[in-house]
């Protein structure tokens, strides 16, 4: 993981004063070989010599706009690349997103937040071509294994439909957090999924027949009422 | 063209109407003005046969009683009786001209026409032939000669003759009213596109020439007009857009650094603790910027707008769950009462997602002593809108507030003061309800306390 912080960021704002700021930021985030451009010509000669591994993007700037820089730069490189704009409009998020940057975030935002996000594309993008992996947790005395689809308990081995499965992935992702019955449809039947509520509770009361101790008093897969379910997962540091 | 061809039905009604009420009114007319002169009282035969009744055999010599006498000489009329023989047995001022005895063949000459040129009328009579003879050139004598087919086939040759008047009619009124439409025609699409708001064009030539260039002027006035307005309504949101801008480098600055700041472990306590503040601060500046942008998109219809079919209680559902899942306290309990699942609205998601929840964030923020907030989503008995109804219990709003409080709080129209919040939650519901072509409505809870919000959608 460490080695993504050798990465070749490259920052372009036509404000010196972000510019400063991100750096310094992603300075003490780690990384060290940054380089900066005010404009979309510094950009592009950058982007020649010194071959950035990511690319951070401002929309407006004095001599074109981010959205062409990014057609240029594709031209010639896969570079990922983060729109920081001053522009909040949908169409422009879109438009970025849909030129093919991998993330795009409105000004004003948090330090934070933009580093958070610049990892999140530099881990998928170079992190080794590991076969992302579902995790394997536990529930009180099961142990469910999303990868296997299957449920550990007393030693059998459960295994988990496909309904059943998809249920479950959905609700571990937004573990502790009431998921609406709507988004669960939509997660196992589609968009348009209106009416498979009821059938939604025959597949809910199957898992629970296997995680459950007692299905008809769950503890672990609670009912909301009116709004949806909920996964209880205690965290085992 | 529709209207068009409505004009045209109207135009060959009106005319075939036009057209058989002249044919009566020419019939009345016939009978009344053309025919009554002729209509004279008594009528030659009737006058003859008075003259025949009145005329008596006394021992050998006719007397004629007064009222004949009356009659002949108001007519200035005269009379003959000619006997078998052909001789004049009895006259009655007989103009000197006139012979006094016939043959067969005069008689059979002058029964159909003239004697001696004075148009003449015969009877019978016990004693011979009664002959009444009217002045020369007072009456003309035609003799009508009918064959039966013919008689027999008139009533069928007067309806061919009212459809050939029908049809020449109804080819003349269809001719002239194209050639009327035909110039209408231009004049008509011209006014259609001016509702529309079009730019329009049209030849001032013609008969409807003058009418033509006040369309012209009409259109080009009101391009005018839409155009400033589209410029000055666009300036101001493009005003606004620009003011977000600017704002939103400094304030990545203020939020970056004071972020930094707080997360700083060398930094004392109540230095952390201020640039704490500065960084909500700033994120509530941050959201106002882009609400402020968002209001005035909507103001001046310039938000695009991304329709899909949507349901709301699937909103309704996602946003309660939003709010519980950001740990909403336990003051505040929200009830959903959602009917009628199945119906569609026609919208934007994000911003209906948004609009439900203001109305929840509003009740939540304007009542911190907690409050149970209803949220309700069902037709309308008629069943052409869908109405989707957030009620809380708590404060409320006062009623002389209601009517201005969603008029953003820049405009004249409103002037009391916010108290909490920055005022853009309820304009901005106001306005995407209206963008979606429904509108918000909000009322005074019972006792006057609480607030219900509807929002009204029309249903496809």
């Amino acid at each position: 993981m460490e080695n993504l912080k050798d990465k070749k960021i490259l920052i372009v704002d036509d404000e010196p004063e972000i510019r400063t700021m991100i750096e310094r930021f992603l300075r003490k985030e780690g990384f060290f070989r940054i380089y900066t451009a005010a404009d979309c010509a510094s950009a592009l000669s950058i982007c020649r010599t010194g071959k950035p591994d990511f690319a951070i993007l401002d929309v407006m700037l004095p001599d074109g706009d981010g959205f062409s820089l990014l057609s240029s730069i594709r031209q010639f490189s896969e570079t990922p690349i983060l729109f920081l704009s001053a522009r909040g409009e949908d169409e422009d998020r879109l438009l970025g997103l849909g030129l093919g940057a991998d993330d795009y975030i409105v000004k004003p935002f948090l330090p934070r937040e933009l580093v958070l996000r610049l990892m999140a594309i530099l881990k998928r993008v170079y992190s080794s071509p590991m076969v992302e992996r579902l995790s394997a947790f536990r529930l009180g005395e099961q142990s469910i294994d999303l990868d296997s689809a299957v449920v550990h308990r007393n030693q059998k081995e459960l295994p988990l439909t496909a309904k059943e499965h998809a249920i479950l992935v959905k609700l571990y992702e937004n573990q502790n957090r009431i998921v609406t019955s709507d988004a669960l449809c939509q997660a196992v039947w589609g968009d348009d999924s209106y009416g498979y509520e009821n059938t939604l509770m025959v597949h809910i009361r199957r898992v629970r027949e296997k995680i459950e101790l007692d299905p008809s008093k769950p503890i672990h897969l609670l009912t909301v009422r009116g709004l949806g379910y909920k996964l209880l997962v205690k965290e085992i540091r | 063209m529709e209207g068009i061809i409505r004009i045209l039905r109207r135009f060959v009604a009106t005319t075939i109407f036009i057209s058989i009420f002249l044919l009566i009114f020419n019939f009345v007319l016939l009978g009344t003005l053309v025919f009554t002169e002729n209509y004279q009282h008594p009528s030659p035969e009737g006058m003859i046969k008075q003259v025949a009744q009145g005329l008596e055999k006394q021992d050998d010599s006719f007397q004629l009683d007064e009222q004949a006498t009356e009659l002949l000489k108001q007519n200035h009329a005269w009379a003959m009786l000619l006997g078998d023989k052909g001789h004049v047995r009895w006259d009655y001022h007989l103009p000197n001209d006139v012979p006094k005895s016939y043959n067969l063949v005069d008689v059979a000459k002058f029964s159909r026409y003239y004697l001696m040129d004075y148009p003449v009328y015969t009877s019978e009579h016990t004693d011979g032939l009664m002959v009444v003879g009217y002045p020369k050139e007072s009456h003309w004598k035609y003799q009508l000669d009918f064959l039966p087919d013919w008689i027999s086939s008139l009533p069928l040759r007067i309806v061919l003759l009212l459809l050939c008047n029908l049809a020449l009619a109804l080819l003349i009124s269809i001719v002239i009213g194209t050639r009327l439409i035909r110039k209408i025609r231009p004049l008509v699409d011209g006014v259609h596109n001016l509702a529309r708001e079009q730019a329009i064009q049209l030849d001032a030539k013609g008969i409807f020439g003058d009418l033509a260039q006040s369309i012209n002027s009409a259109s080009a006035i009101l391009q005018r007009k839409t155009a400033a307005l589209q410029d000055r309504d666009e300036a101001r949101s493009n005003w606004i857009a620009g003011i977000s801008h600017d704002i939103r480098t400094p304030l990545s600055l203020v939020l970056g650094y004071a972020s930094e700041m707080e997360d700083h472990s060398d930094l004392p306590e109540e230095q952390r603790h201020q640039a704490g503040i500065i960084r909500r601060q700033g994120e509530k500046l941050r959201s106002l910027v882009s609400d402020l942008n968002l209001v005035s998109m909507l103001e001046y219809e310039m938000q695009p707008l991304h329709l899909k079919h949507i349901r709301l209680s699937v909103l309704a559902r996602q946003v309660v769950t939003e709010f519980l899942n950001n740990g909403l306290d336990d003051r505040y309990d929200i009830e959903l009462k959602l009917a009628d699942e199945a119906v569609q609205i026609h919208g934007d998601e994000k911003l209906l997602l948004r609009a439900i929840s203001n109305l929840v964030q509003n009740s939540v923020r304007h009542n911190s002593q907690g409050c149970k907030i209803i949220i309700e989503a069902s037709l309308s008995k008629d069943r052409s809108q869908y109405l989707f109804i957030v009620r809380d219990n708590g404060r409320g709003i006062p009623q002389e507030q209601l009517a201005e409080i969603t008029e953003l709080y820049f405009s004249t129209r409103r002037k009391r003061p916010i108290e909490q919040g920055h005022g853009l939650g309820l304009p901005m519901v106001a306005r995407i309800a209206k963008a979606h072509h429904g509108r918000l409505v909000l009322a005074s809870g019972v006792d006057q306390r609480g607030l219900t919000a509807v929002m009204e959608f029309p249903v496809q």
